[in-house]
């Protein structure tokens, strides 16, 4: 779950990023994040991880209230959390399979749940065959399907995505989204940033609107896949 | 920490020296002289310090007693300059064994001239060695106060030679190390940076997980103290051969010492161990620490 209160960021160059955003996204929520470039999009999912911090207000996060959390208690926040990034961010000398197993050895999980695990995540994105591949062997739409399997195999309470599919061919876009609905379906809250109008009205859902750093508006809007 | 981390760890030190080889190279080769450096100016500290200390050892005050003294009386002034505290031996001299001495070192010529003198003109004299050389002039000052002492003689020069000396190797080998432990601290560190750098993308992946800064930081620890205990292995080898190189100049055709009559070199073998140690331990704490220098401002996130 994720609540903001009141929470607006300035940052020192003096930009101010939020202005008193009241928003709260539940557990197992989906919810597409919306709005011109610079409307504070990014920042507001640099506040969920703890990245920065709220100028004012108050930001809970799975339980974590952030303006209290100490420095070296910001890993079980993050623990708790997967994300992806628009420009995939895998490192380019692992495979497939120790890109995602690297998240898991990092918080020190037993070798034998890897073992199992991370096969089962990236046969969850449909990537078994590329498992011993390297990134630069695969095609944006595959990079990107790693990423969220590794964002997956910690079984995050929320995964977060900022503009997710931005860089790759539109086409493959609804692929990678029709994967978070599925991570959805099984309980996971998903938030999602996207400049993509297509896909937000395809697939439906919660949008929430953000404009210089203001709710625009929040609500739930039925998808045109379900209309057929 | 699980076994299987703990091996995952280590692994990614070694990976990152190898990543690195370049910077890694060349922090082992300035920790290797560095640490050559170091040892060797210890090393030549350690060993002048007891060449200096043999000569201390040999160089005595001499305690001219009044003349006439009854055996009595001598062994109470013997007793009374033994419980001071920095005197180390007493030996009484007598007049006659000095005597002796003398004419044994006289050429022919004055022997024949002094044999007839029956009359002996040496006083009789107690020979002292102190703990503490630099505190001799006051042993002989307090002796002199004593009711039966006519006069002492210290060698007041050569003790303040040594004592300004002894103190000019401290301050120089100190003065060289921590030199050098700065230099080492500087390039170890800036090896990090690099190491970091070229990880950061890494990093930053890893912060975003919830990684835990030890986590990060365990690996460039693990990576600055293996190439500080390598330079620590080439440069206790590179030592053995440098000191015993030294070792035969002056054992062989160095004839000083025997002259001097003080102690030679220590031979390296008796240092060994204590050398290896140190190198070692200096050579895994520089690692460990330099690499503590640059890692932490590249871990915020
Ligand atoms: N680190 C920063 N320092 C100063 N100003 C910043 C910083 N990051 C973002 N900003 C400013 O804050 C505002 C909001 O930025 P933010 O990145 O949240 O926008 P966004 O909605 O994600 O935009 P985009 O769609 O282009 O990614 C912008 O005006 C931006 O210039
Ligand atoms: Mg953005």
């Amino acid at each position: 779950m994720v609540e903001f209160k009141d929470v607006s960021v300035t940052y020192s160059s003096g930009v101010d990023a939020l202005n008193r955003v009241n928003l709260k996204i539940n557990d197992g929520d989906f919810a597409f994040v919306v709005g011109p470039s610079g409307a504070g999009k990014s920042t507001l999912i640099k506040l969920i991880l703890k990245e920065i911090d709220a100028t004012s207000g108050e930001v809970t996060v799975n339980g974590f209230n952030l303006r209290k959390l100490k420095r070296r208690k910001v890993p079980a926040l993050r623990r708790t959390i997967g994300v992806v990034f628009q420009d995939f961010r895998l490192i380019p000398t692992m495979t497939v399979y120790e890109n995602v197993a690297f998240v898991l050895r990092v918080i020190d999980a037993p070798a034998k749940y890897i073992r199992s695990r991370v096969p089962y995540v990236i046969n969850l994105v449909g990537l078994s065959k590329k498992a011993k591949s390297y990134p630069n062997e695969l095609s944006g739409g595959e990079q990107q399907r790693v990423a969220l399997a590794r964002a997956l195999v910690n079984d995050p309470q929320l995964i977060i995505a900022d503009e997710p599919t931005g860089n790759i061919d539109p086409a493959l876009s609804y692929e990678i989204v029709g994967l978070l609905k599925g991570i959805n379906e099984c309980g996971t809250t998903i938030l999602m940033v996207t400049h993509e109008h297509e896909l937000v009205r395809y697939f439906g859902g919660r949008i929430i609107n953000i404009n210089s750093g203001n709710i625009a508006f929040d609500e739930v809007v039925g998808g045109t896949n379900e209309d057929q | 920490m699980k076994i299987s981390s703990a091996r995952y760890l280590i692994h990614q030190g070694f990976k990152g020296i190898w990543k690195n080889r370049m910077m890694s190279f060349a922090s082992f080769c300035i920790m290797l002289v560095s640490l050559l450096m170091v040892g060797m100016s210890v090393l030549m500290a350690i060993n002048l310090n007891r060449i200096i200390s043999g000569i201390e050892d040999k160089s005595e005050a001499v305690v001219q007693i009044k003349d006439g003294l009854s055996e009595a009386e001598r062994d109470e002034l013997e007793k009374q300059i033994k419980s001071i505290n920095n005197v180390h031996t007493v030996e009484f001299y007598s007049k006659e064994k000095a005597w002796e001495n003398m004419v044994k070192n006289m050429s022919k010529q004055q022997q024949d001239l002094f044999r007839y003198a029956d009359d002996n003109p040496l006083p009789d004299t107690f020979k002292i060695t102190v703990i503490n050389i630099q505190d001799m002039n006051e042993t002989t000052t307090l002796i002199e106060t004593f009711e039966n002492v006519e006069s002492t003689k210290s060698p007041t020069k050569l003790t303040d030679v040594l004592v300004s000396l002894r103190r000019l190797l401290v301050i120089l080998s100190g003065a060289i190390v921590i030199a050098l432990i700065i230099v080492c601290l500087i390039i170890i560190s800036n090896t990090t940076r690099a190491s970091v750098f070229t990880r950061r993308k890494e990093i930053n992946i890893m912060k975003y997980v919830g990684a835990k800064n030890s986590f990060i930081r365990i690996p460039f620890f693990i990576e600055g103290m293996i190439v500080g205990i390598l330079a620590a292995g080439g440069a206790l080898l590179l030592t053995k051969f440098a000191y015993e190189g030294v070792y035969n100049i002056f054992n062989d055709d160095f004839t000083l010492w025997t002259v001097l009559g003080v102690s030679n070199l220590y031979p390296f073998k008796d240092l060994f161990t204590k050398v290896a140690i140190s190198y070692v331990a200096t050579g895994a704490l520089i690692g460990a620490v330099g690499t503590s220098f640059s890692t932490g401002k590249h871990l915020k996130v």
